[in-house]
């Protein structure tokens, strides 16, 4: 027992004499998967960026009378339980160069195409205060997609919130790419941020926005698969401050892409699991809610004229969009377009449900032309998918004439939203395709 | 004077040594590093240490720190400067202009009790045809507006603000608890545009904040109330935006409490917390709190304990239903769960009590008709239930409302309806006076016979 004793005595005699401050030091004492148990540390402030020798980084993700526990990011080698922990005295940052414009980075400012990292980055806190509310502004200038179904019935604003959720193969992340491609000329930054993505698919959107000459505008942020979950959690976060630098110092607009969030989600819970958090309704951390709901707030038109926008995307199973985690996102977003695999099977593309999706700007975000003629096409299109369920049997001989207009008006007008991929419209051919069909009284 | 160290941190719980034990639980305690400082509310003590909760972020905190006590607890301003001004929950002043103090109240102090509290009161009309007609509101009652995600709550109350503040032109306290800092800007923007924010004063505790800061916005609002009800003898009315986002960030707290949850992490202290702010807003011979509140219902689930704990407090609620609001039909009500204490002949008059019944009767067996419909068609229907199958589509759409607040979306100016003119059309379309008239003449319009006029 004294050998022991005795052993740690020259132990921190020894790191005393190599190092100014003993506070700062550590020694790993448990390893738990990604989050590791420390004994010193004792002058750590919380989310500080420490280090485990040169083989592995971490931030401090929770100190106690005894301990602090540190989630490690990085790793190039294995670490045992011994080794010793310093700590860097800065808070645990994000690195991004403005020269990314065009690559495929990640959160620690490495090109990940040519696994170089860029020598001029500069580091970004993950989280800062929300914005103000008072520093906030209307959010009234349209955001053009290119798609009818979206522009012109459920529009999108320079610093609106709207999300994108569907089942698997019902094109959720295809609305966003020809949303991002058709930002092509219109002075917007893209960000695209890849949440826990296989490799693979981050590089066919990397190839397909390359090849469409959206690269130029774009910064893909990925997090892969197989990174360590802190990494996936915090990269989203990131990404908003990226797009609040963009806003606040050169007052742009930036349109974030998050892709997608019941993945963030998931990672959150395995974290909150592991390091012993209570679970709360289906096991997710009982933060949850407020996790997406801070991230997704820094998404504003700002009064100094800069915008955030951003279109988070949620997977569905079953089609069921009033599980825990959508219902929270659609309870934080300011819309959403639901997309229905069924619409998807039977042609109608892009698959959006009209009864289902909503945008809490409407007409807000439109000009007057588009606001005139889509609230006439929303409502003469909700009242003949409604009509279809009752009278699908009725015999159209026996319709009044009022009926029977708004039967056929209806079957074209969703003729008419049909649109392939990467075809944009321009608002007035949007508007041109409902002539006659509506009544604009 | 140190109060004692900090020991521990995490995201949302600082753990403190005290080295002075008359600390009590909800005392306010600050600490300070590098220019930045630090204040946290007392949640709980054993022995030496204490647990609390950081009003702000915890990045960059360090163990070690000295905290000290800041005198009164959590406070808001109890004066008639509240009015027209914009607060954050805890009691400062966030609209960017100059504030100076004529007095501060501890957010807790204040309890009722049953002498004080007046239960009778007039019908207040909001002139929303479906909510004058199904859930009928009185002066002094609390009803609630429960729905899931983006069903219509928020625009429904801010068409009550339209309607019923600006016609009553009461004193006014919104409480925004976790919702869109966007549409509180919004909302912001509109009272000072419409020249209306000299009766009304506004607390955030928006989505952004911690779970401290929505936690904490309904107590310093209902002080607020609370002074313009006892101080001032004022009929007051209460918007809060929304209840459910209070249980839900004290959910987050008592996690981190490590607290045992009941289901769905719900913390345990659920039904106290609730009655605990819900027993203040009550009415007393001075004056009257109003209040509409809303609820949201997580994952669409109604049984949700939350959600029961907020609503056994109420005199009445206005259900909003994704089924409905997926036919394009708003306010999205569900008919068949909305209700009020007010629906009573002695209240209301054995007319409008009547209506209500008989279009509930049309509407259950319009819902059974609709399937059949699907099977068979229309030409199946006995001539009995033909009538109420249209009827009731009638009835339906006429329950649909441009409003005030939305006609950026729908593009028509919102109409406010008269109780009596609702009951006079419904009784119209029940005994058959519009059976030649098209169905969707009645969607969005006000009543009947301005309707006709155009």
């Amino acid at each position: 027992m004294s050998k022991r004793v005795d052993e740690i005595i020259e132990q921190k005699l020894k790191a005393i004499k190599e190092e100014k401050n003993i506070n700062s030091r550590g020694r790993v004492s448990g390893v738990n998967n990604y989050v590791l148990e420390i004994e010193g540390l004792d002058e750590a402030f919380y989310f500080e960026e420490v280090r485990i020798e040169e083989k592995a980084t971490g931030y401090v993700s929770k100190i106690t009378a005894n301990r602090v526990y540190v989630a490690l990011v990085r790793k190039t080698d294995d670490v045992y339980v011994g080794d010793s922990v310093f700590a860097t005295g800065k808070e645990f940052c994000g690195h991004y160069s403005k020269n990314a414009i065009g690559h495929m980075v990640d959160m620690f400012g490495t090109e990940c195409l040519m696994n170089s990292k860029f020598d001029d980055t500069m580091e970004l806190k993950l989280e800062e205060n929300p914005i103000p509310i008072i520093d906030r502004s209307k959010v009234s200038r349209p955001l053009a997609t290119g798609i009818t179904g979206i522009d012109m019935i459920y529009p999108v604003g320079k610093g609106q919130r709207q999300l994108i959720i569907g089942d698997k193969r019902s094109g959720k992340t295809q609305i966003t790419m020809d949303t991002i491609v058709n930002q092509k000329g219109k002075d917007m930054l893209c960000i695209y941020v890849a949440v826990g993505k296989t490799k693979k698919e981050v590089k066919s959107t990397y190839l397909e926005l390359l090849k469409r000459g959206a690269m130029e505008y774009t910064v893909i942020l990925s997090a892969f698969n197989d990174e360590y979950p802190p990494v996936i959690r915090n990269t989203p976060f990131l990404a908003m401050s990226i797009a609040r630098y963009y806003m606040l110092n050169e007052q742009k607009d930036v349109l974030v892409v998050i892709d997608d969030l019941k993945r963030h989600a998931d990672v959150c819970r395995e974290i909150g699991l592991l390091t012993g958090t209570v679970p709360g309704r289906d096991a997710y951390p009982s933060d949850i809610f407020y996790t997406h709901a801070r991230m997704l707030e820094n998404g504003c038109q700002h009064k100094d004229g800069g915008s955030v926008t951003v279109l988070p995307i949620i997977e569905t199973k079953g089609g069921d969009i009033t599980d825990y985690i959508s219902s929270n996102v659609i309870s934080i977003t300011d819309g959403q377009i639901v997309l229905s695999g069924k619409n998807f099977e039977k042609g109608f593309k892009p698959a959006i449900d009209y009864g289902l999706s909503v945008s809490r700007l409407g007409g807000a975000v439109q000009t007057r032309d588009m606001k005139r003629v889509g609230a006439a096409v929303r409502r003469e299109l909700l009242s003949y998918l409604e009509k279809c369920d009752v009278y699908e049997l009725a015999n159209a001989d026996e319709m009044s004439p009022d009926l029977l207009r708004t039967m056929k008006n209806g079957k074209k007008i969703r003729e008419n939203l049909k649109q392939n991929k990467y075809s944009p419209l321009l608002p007035e051919e949007m508007q041109n395709l409902f002539d006659g069909l509506v009544n604009l009284d | 004077m140190s109060l004692g160290k900090i020991i521990s941190i995490s995201a949302m719980r600082v753990e403190l040594l005290l080295s002075d034990t008359s600390v009590k639980v909800r005392d306010i305690v600050k600490t300070s590093l590098d220019g930045k400082e630090w204040r946290f509310e007392i949640a709980s003590i054993k022995g030496n240490t204490a647990v609390s909760i950081p009003f702000e972020n915890v990045i960059g905190l360090r163990k070690g720190l000295d905290v000290e006590r800041v005198d009164n607890g959590l406070n808001m301003e109890y004066s008639e400067k509240i009015l027209g001004r914009v607060f954050n929950s805890f009691g400062d002043v966030i609209d960017g202009k100059e504030f100076e103090s004529e007095g501060r109240k501890n957010v807790y102090e204040r309890n009722m009790t049953i002498p004080e509290i007046e239960t009778e009161g007039d019908i207040l009309w909001t002139g929303i045809k479906v909510l004058d007609f199904f859930a009928p509101m009185q002066k002094g009652y609390k009803m609630g507006l429960l729905g899931g995600a983006g069903v219509g709550k928020t625009v429904l109350i801010k068409e009550l603000i339209h309607n019923v503040y600006r016609w009553l032109k009461s004193n006014s306290v919104f409480i925004g608890i976790g919702e869109r800092s966007r549409e509180g800007k919004e909302l912001l923007d509109e009272m000072l545009e419409g020249d209306l924010l000299d009766k009304m004063t506004i607390t955030f505790g928006q989505m952004g904040e911690n779970s401290m800061g929505r936690s904490k916005a309904i107590y310093a609002g209902l002080t607020q109330a609370e002074f313009l009800r006892d101080e001032k003898n004022q009929d007051v009315l209460l918007f809060i935006d929304n209840m459910y986002r209070f249980v839900q960030a004290n959910s987050e707290i008592s996690a981190e409490l490590e607290q045992i949850p009941i289901d769905n992490g719900y913390p345990p202290t659920l039904l106290s917390d609730v009655a605990s702010v819900e027993e203040r807003i009550n009415s007393t011979d001075k004056g009257s709190i109003t209040s509409f509140q809303t609820v949201f219902i997580p994952a669409d689930d109604y049984n949700d304990a939350a959600v029961h704990a907020i609503t056994s407090h109420f005199d009445g609620q206005i259900v909003l239903d994704r089924k409905v609001a997926e036919k394009g039909i708003y306010p999205a009500v569900n008919v068949f769960r909305t209700t009020s204490k007010l629906i009573d002949p002695e209240r209301i008059g054995q007319r409008h009590y009547d209506l209500v019944s008989q279009v509930l009767a049309y509407l259950s067996r319009y819902a059974e008709l609709e399937e059949i419909v699907a099977v068979l068609g229309i030409e199946e229907l006995s001539k009995e239930d033909f009538n109420i199958f249209y009827r009731s589509r009638k009835l339906r759409n006429y329950f649909t409302q441009p409003m005030f607040v939305a006609e950026q979306f729908t593009n028509i100016p919102g109409r406010f309806v008269k109780i009596q003119d609702v009951l006079d059309d419904v009784e119209a379309i029940l005994q058959g006076k519009y059976d030649s008239t098209d169905e969707h003449r009645f969607s969005y319009i006000g009543n009947l016979y301005d309707y006709k006029k155009n």
